[in-house]
């Protein structure tokens, strides 16, 4: 396939499947931090209550072989630890899947995500009446 | 395993959807705020928390309660619960407490709710509590508190026929 034509269709590609900046950089920051073998990040903001796209509410399948050896709680905070910027920030509610690459070719599903029960707009509801104390959302 | 947990989401979402939509009731408005979460005393300080986790052997701080939970994720620990046979337990809705919900995430270094304690030790949120339900860990960890997991009896029926 032609030089340009490929480009365009990475940019098309990257454009659809990469998602907004939030997305972006958790991305980044999960690559360097466990240089992981798989990767999926996942806005599920839309199944919360938030506009598609709104960059809250994620999903991760993180498959590293830094996660040999360790109990699920600590490979969550390897997961934690990667995005603490972010869980301080404007990231409201993250679920992790991490595994090995063994168990990965073992078992390569992710388990269906529970559904929303609207918490989310309670919340925005006790923001507007006068905040929680939660994360400043400065971004 | 996976399709007994997709019928408990079912089970939980319609279990929600009954009282579902009825208002959260609001703390009252001129509750004070303390001074933050740390304040000594307050309900997120690292006392408080500590008394709350070693109240019962099964502790949830969770968004709603066991009845009406409001989140996803929340729902899903009440119901892994359920399908154990664990209805006696401790649950806190940190939506009612700003202060508890900054406490509890300070106490555990976790950043999200909901969180699950056994005996008195944080055991992790929905996707670990989820992990454990599935790979039978959860079956033991409650046994070792003496607590029968609803499920080896169904385990025990399956076998009988």
């Amino acid at each position: 396939m032609p030089a340009p034509l490929l480009a365009a269709a990475g940019r098309g590609l990257w454009a659809m499947g990469d998602g907004g900046p939030l997305a972006r950089a958790i991305r980044a920051k999960l690559a360097a931090a466990l240089q992981p073998t798989h990767l999926q990040v996942l806005d599920e903001s839309s199944r919360h209550g938030g506009p598609p796209g709104a960059e809250t509410h994620f999903t991760v399948v993180v498959v590293s072989g830094r996660f040999a050896g360790l109990p699920p709680l600590q490979r969550h905070r390897l997961v934690h630890a990667a995005l603490r910027a972010e869980l301080a920030g404007p990231l409201h509610a993250l679920a992790i899947v991490a595994r090995t690459p063994q168990q990965w070719e073992n078992d390569p599903l992710v388990p269906p995500r529970p559904p929303c029960l609207g918490g989310s707009k309670q919340e925005r509801r006790r923001d507007a009446a006068g905040g929680d104390g939660d994360s400043p959302r400065n971004q | 395993m996976s399709g007994v947990v997709r019928a408990a989401w079912r089970l939980g979402v319609a279990a929600a959807r009954g009282p579902a939509g009825r208002p959260l009731s609001q703390a009252p408005a001129g509750r004070a705020a303390g001074g933050g979460a740390e304040g000594s005393g307050g309900s997120g300080s690292r006392e408080a928390v500590e008394r709350l986790v070693r109240a019962h052997p099964v502790v949830v701080f969770m968004k709603g309660s066991p009845a009406q939970p409001l989140c996803g994720f929340s729902n899903a620990v009440v119901q892994i619960l359920r399908l154990h046979g664990v209805e006696d337990y401790r649950a806190h809705d940190v939506l009612q407490d700003p202060d508890l919900r900054q406490g509890i995430k300070n106490y555990s270094n976790w950043p999200t709710i909901p969180q699950v304690y056994l005996n008195g030790e944080f055991v992790g949120g929905c996707d670990i509590l989820l992990q454990m339900h599935q790979n039978g860990d959860l079956v033991e960890e409650l046994k070792k508190l003496g607590i029968r997991s609803a499920l080896l009896d169904a385990e025990k029926d399956k076998d009988k026929k």
